[in-house]
């Protein structure tokens, strides 16, 4: 079999450079057992190296978003972040973070190719992000029109959006068997809930701490997960 | 007891089969993203993915994008079943129930 994106030229000079090991040869069942399960494990950690930066990237989302907008009355009268201020830096942190974590997932999949019902599954669950957010927009601007205050929107927006958010991250762990992505959004889902009991602006101050301090924790977790898996899996074979 | 098959029973190929198991049914994988996730050299992957190949262990497809060819590899029904076997017989060698 030839690989047609390789020349044989780099494929030589890389060779070269490879210690010359007998990977024909088997080792004892125990060992190659460990070989396998190693090597399965080495593949679905570096598939996943991706996932700590992009809960990192929402950790701080959610810290610097929320904690812009509880700063518009948090702290009066001593400090008052202005509101043209503060919603710009809570709409520009979740447009970086979404398109990060965009990024970061088509690159994680590169050079990957699916069946057609996990494309399938892939685009209705990323359709349905879009779906939601729209949607629960035009619920809150039919509440207002039918006479929910601006102080009750100030509410449901957040509430909603989180509450959403956890939910969907609750069905990515059911389609893609990612526990971290059930605990976060079991989290999520718990601080929607509870946000409106800390009253404005404290909901703002409860989501920015609650979210952000929980997803950048959950961040590191991944991240020494990975590099313990790593340590485990290096002892694997090369050539 | 079945004997070890001897495509997979070497290391490399082990590492292979096991990379490509998993892949979801159907799934494939470039040769350049395999072999950057194994870390193996181009020509001793293309080695013993032949072995594989002529074995009927692996289905490789050839695509493009755009203009540049890229060779898709991923495990066959044969070759799944096979490495499910050889997964049961290494366990039965060890001991554990299939």
């Amino acid at each position: 079999m030839s690989n047609s994106e390789q020349r044989p030229s780099d494929a030589a000079a890389h060779a070269e450079r490879t210690p010359n090991v007998d990977d024909d040869a088997p080792l004892d069942p125990a060992a190659m057992y460990a070989l396998m399960q190693n090597q399965q494990r080495s593949i679905e950690t570096q598939m996943g190296a991706f996932v700590p930066y992009i809960t990192l990237a929402w950790g701080l989302t959610w810290l610097v978003g929320f904690g812009a907008l509880w700063l518009i009355d948090g702290l009066q009268p001593a400090f008052s972040l202005p509101l043209a201020v503060a919603v710009p830096v809570f709409i520009a942190t979740i447009l970086i973070s979404g398109g990060f974590s965009a990024w970061l997932g088509i690159r994680s999949g590169r050079g990957m190719r699916g069946n057609t019902a996990s494309a399938f599954t892939g685009t209705v669950y990323g359709i349905t992000w879009s779906i939601g957010a729209f949607a629960l927009g035009f619920l809150g601007s039919g509440l207002q029109s039918q006479g929910m205050t601006a102080e009750l929107a100030n509410f449901y927006y957040p509430s909603a959006y989180v509450l959403f958010a956890g939910i969907m991250y609750i069905i990515a762990a059911a389609i893609w068997h990612a526990i971290p992505s059930l605990i976060g959004g079991c989290w999520l889902v718990a601080i929607a809930v509870a946000a409106p009991f800390f009253g404005y602006p404290g909901h703002y101050l409860f989501l920015a701490l609650a979210g952000g301090l929980a997803f950048i924790a959950l961040s590191i977790y991944g991240a020494v997960e990975q590099r313990r898996m790593r340590a485990v899996t290096n002892g694997g074979h090369r050539g | 007891m079945d004997e070890l098959d001897p495509v997979i029973h070497a290391q490399a190929r082990l590492r292979i089969m096991a990379a490509l198991s998993t892949l979801e049914a159907d799934g494939s994988i470039s040769f350049p993203r395999l072999q950057e996730l194994l870390d193996m050299t181009a020509g001793n992957l293309s080695t013993h993915l032949r072995k594989l190949e002529d074995a009927s262990y692996v289905d490789i497809t050839k695509a493009h994008k755009g203009r540049t060819p890229i060779t898709y590899l991923g495990l066959s029904k044969k070759g799944r079943r096979a490495f499910e076997d050889y997964m049961d017989n290494l366990r039965t060698v060890l001991g554990e129930q299939p």
